[in-house]
């Protein structure tokens, strides 16, 4: 609650976090590419900065491929999001240090099957205990498109009438 | 001897499914574990099998309280992608519903939270206060819960006769004035209930990352009408409410007199209504790959998107992080050494919001 509001230190601060190669500002925020990006040096830095995590955002790709995952952190005044991608399906968990992430990665780890070693109570948050993680994995993974909506009887003029008895 | 105590997942305080499951010694809180998922529908993934139009109809389902919330973030956020600025016109209409929005929820808070603490003559002077903010938005958006009043773009209704609605303003304001906020902040049933209950502490609200009114009533000045403002809020100005106490009592009086902040805005927006056209674009919206993060104040706080696009017919990816999925953690701080009578009012302080956390 105490983040430095110069644009240009705060862009330098994290462009030295280890892992990230470009700070670019985009359609209102700052979006830091990091495709080996080091979390916990990351949350570190934030820290230091007194910049909050606002929370965490997956997007798998295929089934059995990495997946992307963006940390939306934020400083009151801009959303900083630090974009890098799961190794062998897995991140360090930053819930030991940051209370903020911990039910973040929980669903993650529903909905997606992204590990995230490190977790002090990696329990299941959004999925029934039992059920397998990556409920919505292979579903989200199939490119985007308009589904085909039910056909209801009653839509239709042109549908055929139930014969009488 | 220790126990442990569930209470939920069917409530006796909210109509919404969740659990805190708390440990006790005697009568006193020793610890509390909070369970989610309870109403889990999958909305996300559902946004990216519908088309920009029919996403906007889908993301007002993710909350039947700040339902115009959800909806015109969502529209922001493709907004954004597609650079398409909101006529001015309509940037005030969105900042009418929602403020109107925060006032029927807080006080459906209120409302709530006087039968939480035995108070029903309080619960029935609030309710028919809301009654009044329910009429408002249904004149204006034909709806009681989801207005359907946005569009990518700008809005799809307009406000034909702003003034119309001016007198319920002060009608409000005196009831809120002479009734609510006087029994809230001054009647001994309530203080003693509310008062030094459930304290959560500036430097816990920062480790916890809340937002919105509990934030604010543990001292954190963070609003994002007033950090990095949108819709007509620079024009209208705005004045964030805080306190330091961090108890249920400051929660309360934080709402109370949000409202009070709330009705100023409607009634300027409405006495400032520009003219001009209620859209900036006509027909299916075409929105360009792209992404973008957009941050509103819902009445529980920060609601956070993540939208992207691939240029097709369909959102790429829509992350909703609402205010209530980083705020009911928050209950576990609040309720240690706190006495089991009081774990009700204490989680009701955070307004939870279920079906928001679940989606």
């Amino acid at each position: 609650m105490t983040a430095d509001r110069n644009p240009r230190r705060l862009a330098d601060a994290l462009q030295a976090i280890p892992g990230v190669s470009t700070v670019v500002e985009r359609n209102g925020a700052l979006w830091v590419d990091a495709p080996l990006l080091e979390v916990e040096a990351m949350a570190a830095a934030m820290a230091e900065l007194g910049i909050r995590l606002g929370t965490v955002t997956a997007i798998p790709h295929a089934e059995d491929a990495e997946s992307t995952v963006i940390y939306h952190y934020i400083d009151e005044h801009r959303v900083i999001n630090v974009k890098t991608c799961t190794r062998n399906g897995a991140l360090a968990s930053l819930a030991p240090t940051v209370r903020a992430a911990s039910w973040a990665e929980r669903e993650i780890r529903d909905l997606f099957a992204v590990e995230f070693p490190g977790h002090p109570n990696p329990v299941p948050l959004i999925r029934p205990e039992g059920i397998d993680t990556a409920t919505l994995r292979a579903a989200m993974c199939r490119p985007a498109e308009v589904a085909r909506k039910p056909a209801s009887p009653l839509a239709s003029p042109l549908a055929a009438k139930p014969a009488r008895s | 001897m220790p126990y442990s105590f569930p209470l939920g997942p069917y409530h006796p305080a909210l109509e919404e499914p969740f659990k805190v499951k708390v440990q006790c010694r005697g009568e006193v809180i020793d610890s509390a574990t909070v369970e989610v998922g309870f109403s889990f529908r999958g909305i996300e993934l559902l946004a990216q099998k519908r088309n920009w139009v029919e996403v906007i109809t889908l993301i007002e389902r993710v909350c039947g309280i700040c339902s115009n919330t959800h909806a015109m973030t969502f529209c922001m956020a493709a907004e954004t992608i597609a650079g398409i600025e909101v006529p001015k016109r309509a940037a005030h209409i969105r900042t009418i519903i929602a403020e109107l929005e925060r006032l029927h929820s807080h006080l459906l808070w209120a409302g709530v939270g006087a039968e939480d603490i035995g108070f029903h003559s309080l619960f029935m002077e609030v309710f028919t206060l809301r009654e009044l903010v329910m009429d408002t938005l249904e004149a204006i958006s034909g709806n009681r819960v989801n207005y359907g009043m946005n569009c990518i773009g700008g809005v799809l209704r307009d406000i034909p006769d702003p003034k119309r609605y001016l007198p319920a303003l002060d009608t409000l304001s005196k009831g809120l004035a002479e009734i609510v906020i006087p029994t809230f902040t001054e009647n001994p049933t309530a203080l003693a209930r509310t008062r030094g209950v459930g304290r959560l502490t500036r430097e816990q609200a920062v480790e916890w990352a809340v937002v919105g009114p509990v934030a604010r009533a543990s001292g954190l000045d963070i609003d994002v009408r007033k950090d990095q403002p949108y819709l007509s809020y620079a024009d209208l100005g705005f004045e964030s409410v805080v306190r330091p106490e961090g108890d249920v009592l400051a929660r309360v009086v934080v709402r109370a007199l949000e409202m009070v902040e709330s009705i100023r805005l409607i009634r300027e927006a409405l006495q400032s209504l520009p003219a001009g056209p209620l859209r900036a674009t006509q027909g299916l919206p075409e929105i360009p790959a792209g992404e973008a993060t957009i941050r509103t104040e819902a009445p529980r706080g920060e609601a956070f998107y993540y939208v992207a696009s691939e240029g097709g017919a369909t959102p790429a990816r829509v992350k909703i992080r609402t205010p209530s999925f980083v705020n009911i953690p928050a209950i576990e701080a609040m309720v240690v050494g706190q006495p089991l009578a009081d774990l009700s009012i204490i989680q009701a302080s955070v307004d939870p919001c279920i079906s928001c956390t679940d989606r």
